[in-house]
């Protein structure tokens, strides 16, 4: 089809955008230069831009660290990080640095720098290479979370988090680079940057999810549809913020809400929605919340065993079914 | 052609003054701030740089304005050096809305950017890549600038002070890190760590830079040292390494128990042995009338700063749970309830 790219190729043409349209957007990472990146995300980009698209040592910390000084002296850097896993060699300089300095600085300065990082289980690569680690960022004052489902997400949420004044954490999907199509549209869909997208509309269960869950939530959702039991897939596309009024409006039309992410459950970032929605959204809801996560595992290598830790749309199917029922 | 203003401090006799000066500038502070603790009227933690003054002395003084500086836990010094004002430091110690960040970094966290100074971080080491990256940045943005990042012996034990020189050797960014070797990581003696004095600069020396060892008693000495290898770095845009050995006069924070693991008066004996501020009056020289007057000249600045910094107003709450993302973004979320 005419316009269609992958959302791989959705992340490479939002770089490409950005790096035509502002001089200050520099590319960083490893394997990104020569290789064109291990998901081809850059690929062609370091011919095209040259010297703004550039291999780093295998040093995460210094990279990052690198990025934030860059950011500060005027450049609005692009940092990838190979797999999510490996995000944990340059926490101190994430947490400590890019998401204080404003606030430590009394705003003397900026870092305007975006972490790329795909996490996701479902492609064979084992513990050290899968997990989904959003929360902890989520955490983290001063950073913003995006975490894209679609092909237009992957390149309007990676275009706004460059062009954003935040440090942003960018959780894209690896799962979905090759297998997720789709046009990217003359303009992003959401009403403001940082707002949910209902990714389905329905009045019997709300599904709060993001990531490659909104595509099981959806799947999900059309297989219930046989049953009677309409449900609403809200897309978050941000962990932080995350759109409080789209949550409120769904739960208001269905009073019923279950979260849905392939992160861990314990200390998940669903609890923290399903905390707020007990709180502020108690008198719309007619059952309890339930939540739908990974077990307190790490993502195991064979795919029998990492089905039993991944949600996938049976265990959707079965949890919505368990809470339409009340 | 050059602005004389921002040529850096030279080799003339009053060039040599105003290192010393410089050094005695930060004494002062240190010393006031100390002051201010053991009279109960500043809170925190604060980590002096006492007997370490002519590394940030005589390092920065080969500076030009708009070159770039990160710092330590242990910044005062360097800030102050760097053209800070003893008032928004003291402001900023006192948690006050006139300090450099208004109350929200203290005494660990001084920024000011005006200054070129991009902040202490009280992550050991974690500044040194800020530098290296502002370094990097500046020069593609065409400015004519180097940055010089401190650290200390302990940070030389951080894996990402190691990442970054493998970084600055990979990409070239024109980057003088100063190590400034005070013979302890808190606690643990640096010749357990990475033996004599000297040995820091020669694991510098095998990331394929110049890397030199200075002793930090003599703000000469590391003035020239470190006027030559900024020459060399602001030429080439390549980075190199000079280690400073100095001496930690004070225990590692206000509040440590320093008997613990040091001889009782240790700092005091580096004081009669080190003190760069004695080594410089004998070396200008000065006499001791010129050197008192100095002295008392620059307590008396250092003393109406701290008056000045006590008039300033507390920090306003609100500011307690602003100013963490941009501007733009806080008022998005107070529309919509973040």
């Amino acid at each position: 089809m005419a316009g269609e790219l992958k959302y791989a190729e959705a992340i490479r043409r939002a770089l490409a955008d950005e790096l035509a349209t502002d001089p200050a957007v520099v590319v960083m990472g490893q394997e990104i230069e020569a290789l064109g990146g291990v998901f081809t995300a850059t690929q062609g980009l370091a011919e095209r831009f040259e010297g703004r698209v550039l291999d780093t040592p295998l040093a995460e910390s210094a990279t990052v660290g690198w990025a934030i000084g860059a950011a500060m002296a005027g450049l609005r850097p692009v940092v990838e990080i190979m797999f999510m896993d490996f995000i944990t060699t340059a926490m101190d300089q994430i947490v400590n640095g890019a998401a204080k300095l404003r606030y430590m600085s009394g705003g003397q300065v900026a870092v305007p720098i975006v972490i790329r990082t795909p996490s996701d289980a479902g492609t064979g690569h084992g513990p050290q290479h899968s997990q989904h680690l959003e929360t902890w960022f989520a955490h983290v004052p001063g950073l913003v979370v995006a975490m894209p489902s679609t092909v237009a997400d992957a390149y309007w949420m990676l275009r706004h988090s460059i062009q954003d004044d935040n440090p942003v954490v960018f959780v894209e999907s690896k799962y979905l680079y090759f297998r997720e199509s789709g046009e990217i549209g003359a303009t992003g869909a959401a009403d403001h940057p940082y707002a949910a997208r209902i990714a389905r509309s329905g009045r019997s269960v709300t599904i709060v999810t993001a990531g490659r869950m909104v595509a099981e939530s959806l799947a999900a959702a059309e297989s219930l549809a046989t049953e009677g039991i309409d449900c609403e897939v809200v897309d978050l596309r941000f962990i932080w913020p995350y759109d409080r009024e789209a949550l409120t409006e769904s739960v208001e039309r269905t009073n019923r809400l279950i979260v849905v992410h392939e992160a861990v459950g314990d200390f998940g970032w669903g609890g923290e929605v399903c905390s707020w929605a007990a709180s502020e959204l108690f008198y719309s809801l007619d059952a309890p919340i339930r939540r739908l996560a990974a077990p307190r595992a790490p993502i195991p290598f064979a795919s029998h065993l990492e089905s039993v830790i991944v949600p996938d749309r049976s265990a959707i199917e079965s949890a919505v079914r368990d809470l339409a029922r009340h | 052609m050059t602005n004389p203003s921002e040529m850096p401090v030279g080799d003339t006799p009053s060039d040599r003054l105003k290192l010393y000066e410089t050094m005695v500038r930060i004494r002062e502070l240190e010393t006031g701030i100390e002051s201010l603790h053991y009279g109960g009227r500043m809170h925190g933690s604060f980590h002096s740089s006492m007997g370490q003054e002519a590394a940030a002395a005589g390092v920065i003084g080969c500076l030009r304005p708009t070159d770039l500086v990160t710092s330590t836990h242990r910044g005062h010094g360097h800030a102050i050096a760097k053209g800070m004002r003893p008032t928004t430091i003291i402001a900023e110690l006192l948690g006050l809305q006139q300090g450099s960040s208004g109350g929200k970094g203290g005494s660990m966290h001084l920024h000011d950017v005006a200054c070129g100074f991009l902040g202490e971080n009280a992550i050991v080491a974690g500044g040194v890549p800020w530098a290296a990256g502002a370094a990097w940045a500046s020069r593609r943005l065409g400015k004519d600038l180097v940055a010089v990042s401190f650290v200390g012996d302990g940070g030389v034990a951080q894996g990402v002070l190691a990442e970054t020189l493998r970084m600055a050797r990979t990409w070239g960014t024109p980057l003088l890190v100063a190590c400034e070797n005070n013979h302890l990581a808190h606690s643990m003696p640096v010749e357990r760590t990475f033996g004599e004095p000297g040995s820091i600069a020669g694991w510098a020396a095998g990331f394929g830079m110049r890397a030199e060892y200075v002793a930090g008693d003599d703000v000469f000495a590391v003035h020239r040292m470190a006027a030559e290898m900024i020459d060399e770095v602001r030429a080439t845009g390549r980075a190199a390494f000079v280690e400073i050995e100095a001496w930690r006069v004070r225990a590692h924070s206000l509040n440590d128990p320093d008997y613990r693991y040091l001889a009782k008066d240790l700092g005091k004996s580096y004081l009669q042995t080190h003190d760069p501020i004695a080594n410089a009056e004998r070396d200008l020289p000065l006499t001791e009338a010129d050197a008192t007057a100095i002295r008392e000249r620059i307590a008396r600045e250092i003393a109406e700063a701290i008056d000045a910094a006590f008039e300033g107003q507390a920090a306003p709450v609100r500011s307690a749970t602003t100013g963490v993302y941009s501007e733009a973004f806080e008022q998005e979320g107070r529309l919509r309830g973040w």
